[in-house]
C-alpha cells in the first residue's frame, strides 16, 4: 500500500491511540486505584491520577495484614483477610510451573515419538488430542473431581497440578507435533551417522531444534494453569490451599469491599502473565533459523 | 578393503525400487550412481549408510558384514543434499560433533577440526552459525565434518546440487583433488552425467531400480550397454533412429518410398540383420557441404549457436532428424544441402525391444 | 533374508516409550473423564452420596426436556454467542484493517493486542466489578458527567444489561484472536490485485468490497465456527462477572450445568447438559469441517 496523506496518517494514530487506550483502560484503572489510600477510592468523582500515591495496598496483601474500613467513627473490619495473599500466589506459582513441566516433558517424547517412528495410530494421535483441546473444562471437572476424590488427592495442589495437564497437555502435544514435523530429518540421520545414540540425537540435536515449539507451549501452558478459576473452585475447598484465581474472590466477603486491596491483587495477578507476555512476543519475533538446511 | 554390496533388493510395500543390485566398489574408488529422478541411487545410498535396510541381500565391508550394523557404527561419513548442518552449534561444534560423541580427547578434537578447516579454507567461518554461511560455505563445512572423522567410507548425496553453475564446476574439481588426497572410497550420488563422468573412477547407471551399466567413465561412453546408458550419458545426448536396419554388412536407413540408404559399413554385430535401432553421437557425425562418396544427403533446418560449436539439426527425409556438432565456423546455413558422413567405428547399434547394445555380446 | 537388525529393534524400543507417559495421561485424564462425563449422565448422583448413585436411563435428559430453565439457558447461550461473534468479528476486522494500515511504530500497536488473551478472566471479571459499580464507579461517574443518565445504572442488577456486560467482557478478550487471524491473511494478499483494481478505476469501499473481503472469507469461516464454537460453552467469562444473574439472566448452559452439579448436588443432569453441549460440539465441527472441505473442493 502507498504511503497515506498526513491528515490520514494523523486520523490513524489517533483511533490507534484511542483502541489502545480503550482495551487498556481497565488495568489502567486497576493500577491507578490501587495506589489509592482507600479515602481515595471512594472519592468523588473518581480520578485517573491518585492524588497521592500509596503503597498500603500491596503492603497490606504482602504482609496480610486484617483491614478496617472506617465507617463515621467506628472501625469496621473489611473484607476476609488478606492474609492468604502470599499463600495464593505461591500457590499460584507452583501449581503453574508444575503443571506446565509435566505437560511439555509428556508432550515432547509423545511428539517425538508420533514424527519419527512408525507403529499404529501414531497419525491419529494428534488429531486425537486436538480433539480433546476442544472439550470445555466444565464437562471434564466433575469427572476429573472424582478422580482426584479416588486418589485422595481432593484439596491439595498435587490435584491442581495434574488437572491442568489434562487442560495443557492436548494443546501442547499438538503445537509440538507440527513444530517436529517441520524439523529435517537429516539432521538427526547426520547425527546417527556421526555415531550418536538415538537418545543422544534426542538430547543433542532435536531438543535444541525444537525449543522455540517447546518455549510456545510452555508459555502456553503456563498461561492457561495460572489463570484456571473453574478447577482451583472445584478441587480445593481450604483457603490456603487456592490459588489466586478463587483466592480473591474471598475479597468480596465481609461488609465491605476493599477495593484498594481487590485491585492491588488484581494488578498483582496480572503483573507475571504480563512478562510472559512480553517474553512471548521478542520469541515469536525471533523465530527459528532455518539456515543449516538448505534454502 | 573392498565394499560389497550383494544382491540388493528393496521394496517400499508393493514398489520395487531397487531390484537385484550387485555391485563391488574398489578400494580408494571414487563410484558414481547415476540415473534420472527414482532410479533408486538415493534408496542404494541410503542403504549403504544403514538409515534404510535391504528387503534382501547384505553389504560387506572386507570380510565384515555390516548390513545390520548402526549407522554410527559403520565408520562411514555422509554428505546430504541438504548439507543437514546443526542450526544450534557453529561451524567448530558442527565439524566436531562426530569426534565429541566418540570420546575423542579434547585437545585431539581441537587439532583436528582445524586441520580440516585449514584443507577446506574455512578457517575464519569457525565461529559462525549455519545460518549466516552461504551456499557453498555450508557445503564446505558438511564435507568438513565428513572428513574430519577419517572414515573408510564417503558418502555423498547431490552435494553440488544446491550451488549456481559456477561454483559447481570449482567444487567438482575440489572434490576431485580431495579424493586424490585422501584416498578414501567414496559413492556419489548425482543426477547430472556430467558430474560422473568427469569425477568418477567407475560410473553405476541406474534405471528403476537395475544398474543398467557399471564401468569405468570411456567404457560407459564408448560402449554403452544399451540404449538408455548411451542416451543418459554424453552431451548433447546421442542421436537415435527408430528407422535402420542391418542387413548384408551394412546399416541403411528405412526412408520409406524412396526405399533404403545405405550409410555405412555395419560394425561388428555379432550376425544379427533386421530392423535395429541406431545411435550416433552428434559429435561423430561428419557434416560437410559438398557431395563425397558414401556421404548421404540432408538438409540442414536449424542451427543453435553454442560458443565454439554449432548444432546443425538435419533432416533426413521419411527416415528423420538427427543433430550434428560442428564447429562454429564451419560453412553450413539453414536450408542448406549438405552430405553427412557415417563413421562405423563410431555407430552403435541396439536391439530395438530391449535396447540392448549389439555389439556386446 | 537376515532378519531386523538388533540396533532397530532396540530403536523402535524408545520410540513406544516415549509415548507411554502420553498414553497414560491421556487414559486418565481425557479419555476416562469424558467417558466418565457421558456415563454420568445416566444415573442419579448426589456428591454428598456417593454410595446412594443410582441407573437413571434417560430420566436425568428428560428432566433438562421439562425444565424450562434449561431452555432458558440454551437461548440464552445462543443470544450471548451470537451477538458476541458478530461484535468480535465487526471488531476483529475492523482493528486488523487499522493494524495493516503502513504506519511508522504500527509493530507496538500490534505487540499490544494480545493483551487481552493472557489477562486472567477473574482479573478483568473483577476489573469490570469495580468500573460497574453503581456509586461510585468509573462508568457511571463518567455517563452522569457527560449527562447521559441521570440515575444509577445497575449494570450487574438489571439483567439485560448483565448480558451485555457480560458481552463486552467477552468481545474485551477475544476480538484480540480475531484481530490476529485476520490480520496475518491480510499480510499474505498482494499487492499487485489492489494496484490492478486501481488501473481499472476502483476506488476504496470497491477495492475492499471486491478484493479484500473474498480473500479474508475463508480465514473469517474458519474464525466464526471455531469461536463459536468455544464461545457457546464458556463459563468463566459469565460466572464471574454476575453468577448467571440477576436470577438466571445470564445463564448459559455451562452455568447450568455447574448450578446443577453444585449447587442442587444433581451431578447427573449437570453431567446430561454436559452430554448436551459435547452433542453441540460435535455438531459444529462437522458444520467446520464440511465448509472446510467445501472450499477445497473446487481448488
Amino acid at each position: 500500500m502507498t504511503t497515506l496523506g498526513a491528515v490520514r496518517q494523523a486520523i490513524a494514530y489517533l483511533v490507534l491511540l484511542l483502541v489502545t487506550f480503550l482495551i487498556c483502560f481497565p488495568l489502567i484503572w486497576a493500577l491507578s486505584t490501587s495506589l489509592k489510600s482507600p479515602r481515595d477510592v471512594m472519592a468523588t468523582p473518581p480520578r485517573l491520577l491518585p492524588p497521592q500515591v500509596t503503597l498500603e495496598n500491596y503492603r497490606n496483601l504482602i504482609t496480610g495484614k486484617q483491614q478496617y474500613y472506617r465507617a463515621d467513627q467506628s472501625y469496621v473490619p473489611t473484607t476476609a483477610a488478606p492474609q492468604h495473599f502470599t499463600s495464593w500466589f505461591a500457590n499460584s506459582v507452583v501449581v503453574s510451573l508444575g503443571s506446565t513441566a509435566i505437560s511439555i516433558l509428556i508432550s515432547t517424547l509423545a511428539a517425538y515419538s508420533v514424527t519419527r517412528f512408525r507403529y499404529w495410530g501414531r497419525r491419529i494421535i494428534p488429531y486425537f488430542s486436538l480433539l480433546g483441546y476442544m472439550v470445555p473444562s466444565i464437562i471434564l471437572v466433575f469427572p476429573l473431581f472424582l478422580v482426584m476424590a479416588e486418589l485422595r488427592l481432593t484439596n491439595s495442589l498435587w490435584s491442581l497440578t495434574f488437572g491442568y495437564v489434562s487442560i495443557t497437555l492436548p494443546f501442547c502435544m499438538w503445537l509440538l507435533w507440527a513444530f517436529f514435523r517441520g524439523i529435517p530429518i537429516e539432521l538427526e540421520e547426520a547425527a546417527m551417522i556421526d555415531g550418536a545414540s538415538r537418545l543422544r540425537v534426542f538430547v543433542d540435536i532435536v531438543l535444541p531444534s525444537a525449543a522455540p515449539g517447546i518455549i510456545a507451549a510452555a508459555i502456553f501452558s503456563l498461561i492457561v494453569s495460572w489463570n484456571d478459576f473453574l478447577f482451583a473452585r472445584v478441587f480445593i475447598n481450604s483457603i490456603e490451599n487456592l490459588p489466586l484465581t478463587v483466592g480473591v474472590m474471598h475479597f468480596f466477603e465481609g461488609t465491605h469491599v476493599d477495593w484498594g486491596l481487590m485491585m492491588a491483587s488484581a494488578v498483582l495477578m496480572t503483573v507475571p502473565m504480563a512478562c510472559l507476555f512480553m517474553l512471548m512476543q521478542r520469541h515469536l519475533v525471533a523465530g527459528f533459523g532455518a539456515g543449516a538446511v538448505k534454502g | 578393503m573392498t565394499i560389497r554390496l550383494e544382491h540388493i533388493w528393496k521394496s517400499f510395500g508393493p514398489v520395487a525400487a531397487l531390484k537385484d543390485v550387485d555391485l563391488e566398489l574398489p578400494e580408494r574408488a571414487f563410484v558414481t550412481l547415476v540415473g534420472p529422478s527414482g532410479c533408486g541411487k538415493t534408496t542404494l545410498l541410503r542403504i549403504l549408510a544403514g538409515l534404510e535396510s535391504a528387503t534382501h541381500g547384505a553389504i560387506w565391508h572386507g570380510a565384515t558384514r555390516v548390513s545390520d550394523l548402526a549407522p554410527g557404527k559403520r565408520d562411514i561419513a555422509m554428505v546430504f543434499q541438504s548439507y543437514a548442518l546443526y542450526p544450534h552449534m557453529n561451524v567448530r561444534g558442527n565439524i566436531a560433533y562426530g569426534l565429541r560423541v566418540r570420546g575423542t580427547p579434547r585437545e585431539e578434537i581441537a587439532e583436528r577440526v582445524l586441520e580440516v578447516a585449514r584443507v577446506l579454507e574455512i578457517e575464519h567461518l569457525l565461529g559462525r552459525k549455519p545460518k549466516a554461511l552461504s551456499g557453498g560455505q555450508r557445503q564446505r563445512v558438511a564435507l568438513g565434518r565428513a572428513i574430519v572423522r577419517k572414515p573408510w567410507l564417503f558418502l555423498m548425496d547431490e552435494p553440488l546440487s544446491n550451488l549456481d553453475a559456477k561454483l559447481r564446476v570449482t567444487m567438482r574439481g575440489e572434490l576431485k583433488r580431495l579424493h586424490m588426497r585422501l584416498e578414501t572410497t567414496t559413492v556419489y550420488v548425482t543426477h547430472d552425467q556430467l558430474e560422473a563422468m568427469t569425477m568418477s573412477d567407475r560410473i553405476a547407471v541406474m534405471d528403476q531400480g537395475v544398474v543398467q551399466q557399471y564401468a569405468t567413465p570411456a567404457e560407459v561412453y564408448n560402449r554403452p550397454a544399451n540404449a538408455f546408458v548411451a542416451g543418459f550419458i554424453g552431451s548433447p545426448p546421442m542421436n537415435f533412429v527408430g528407422t535402420a536396419s542391418v542387413s548384408g554388412g551394412e546399416v541403411a536407413l528405412d526412408c520409406g518410398p524412396d526405399g533404403r540408404i545405405p550409410i555405412a559399413a555395419a560394425p561388428p554385430v555379432n550376425g544379427f540383420s533386421g530392423a535395429a535401432l541406431l545411435g550416433v553421437r552428434p559429435q561423430d557425425l561428419e557434416v560437410l557441404p559438398a557431395r563425397r562418396a558414401g556421404a548421404v544427403p540432408a538438409v540442414a533446418t536449424l542451427i543453435q549457436l553454442v560458443g565454439s560449436e554449432k548444432l546443425v539439426e538435419l533432416a533426413f527425409g521419411a527416415a528423420g532428424k538427427l543433430t550434428a556438432q560442428v564447429r562454429a565456423d564451419a560453412p553450413i546455413e539453414a536450408g542448406h544441402r549438405v552430405w553427412v558422413g557415417f563413421d562405423p567405428a563410431r555407430l552403435h547399434l541396439f536391439e530395438p525391444a530391449s535396447g540392448r547394445n549389439l555389439a556386446l555380446g | 533374508m537376515p532378519a531386523p537388525a538388533d540396533w532397530r529393534k532396540a530403536d523402535r524400543r524408545i520410540g513406544v516409550l516415549f509415548i507411554v507417559p502420553f498414553a497414560i495421561a491421556a487414559l486418565v485424564f481425557m479419555v476416562y473423564p469424558v467417558a466418565e462425563a457421558v456415563r454420568l449422565a445416566f444415573y442419579h448422583y448426589n456428591p454428598l452420596d456417593p454410595q446412594g448413585a443410582r441407573f437413571a436411563g434417560l430420566a436425568n435428559f428428560r428432566t433438562l426436556a421439562a425444565d424450562p430453565l434449561f431452555w432458558h439457558s440454551f437461548g440464552q447461550a445462543a443470544v450471548w454467542t451470537f451477538s458476541s461473534i458478530v461484535l468480535q468479528t465487526a471488531i476483529g476486522v475492523a482493528l486488523a484493517l487499522l493494524l495493516h494500515l503502513p504506519l511508522a511504530g504500527i509493530s507496538v500497536f500490534r505487540g499490544l493486542l494480545l493483551f487481552p488473551y493472557i489477562v486472567p478472566t477473574v482479573v478483568i471479571a473483577l476489573i469490570l466489578q469495580w468500573m460497574l459499580n453503581p456509586e461510585i464507579g468509573v462508568v457511571n461517574w463518567s455517563l452522569r458527567g457527560a449527562g447521559l443518565v441521570d440515575d444509577n445504572v445497575y449494570w450487574l442488577a438489571t439483567p439485560g444489561l448483565a448480558m451485555l456486560s457480560t458481552i463486552a467482557l467477552n468481545v474485551w478478550k477475544y476480538t484480540p484472536f480475531v484481530t490476529i487471524c485476520v490480520l496475518a491473511r491480510l499480510q499474505t494478499i498482494p499487492l499487485e490485485l489492489y494496484d490492478a483494481a486501481k488501473v481499472d478505476g476502483a476506488g476504496v469501499l470497491r477495492r475492499f468490497v471486491d478484493i479484500t473481503l473474498p480473500q479474508l472469507a475463508e480465514v473469517l469461516a474458519v474464525v466464526v465456527i471455531f469461536r463459536t464454537i468455544w464461545t457457546f460453552n464458556k463459563f468463566e467469562e459469565i460466572y464471574l462477572l454476575t453468577r448467571g444473574g440477576p436470577g438466571t439472566s445470564t445463564f448459559n448452559l455451562a452455568i447450568y450445568s455447574f448450578e446443577q452439579s453444585v449447587a442442587n448436588l444433581k451431578v447427573g443432569v449437570g453431567a446430561a447438559t454436559g452430554v448436551v453441549m459435547m452433542a453441540i460440539l460435535f455438531l459444529g465441527s462437522l458444520v467446520y469441517m464440511r465448509l472446510f472441505r467445501f472450499d477445497e473442493a473446487p481448488q
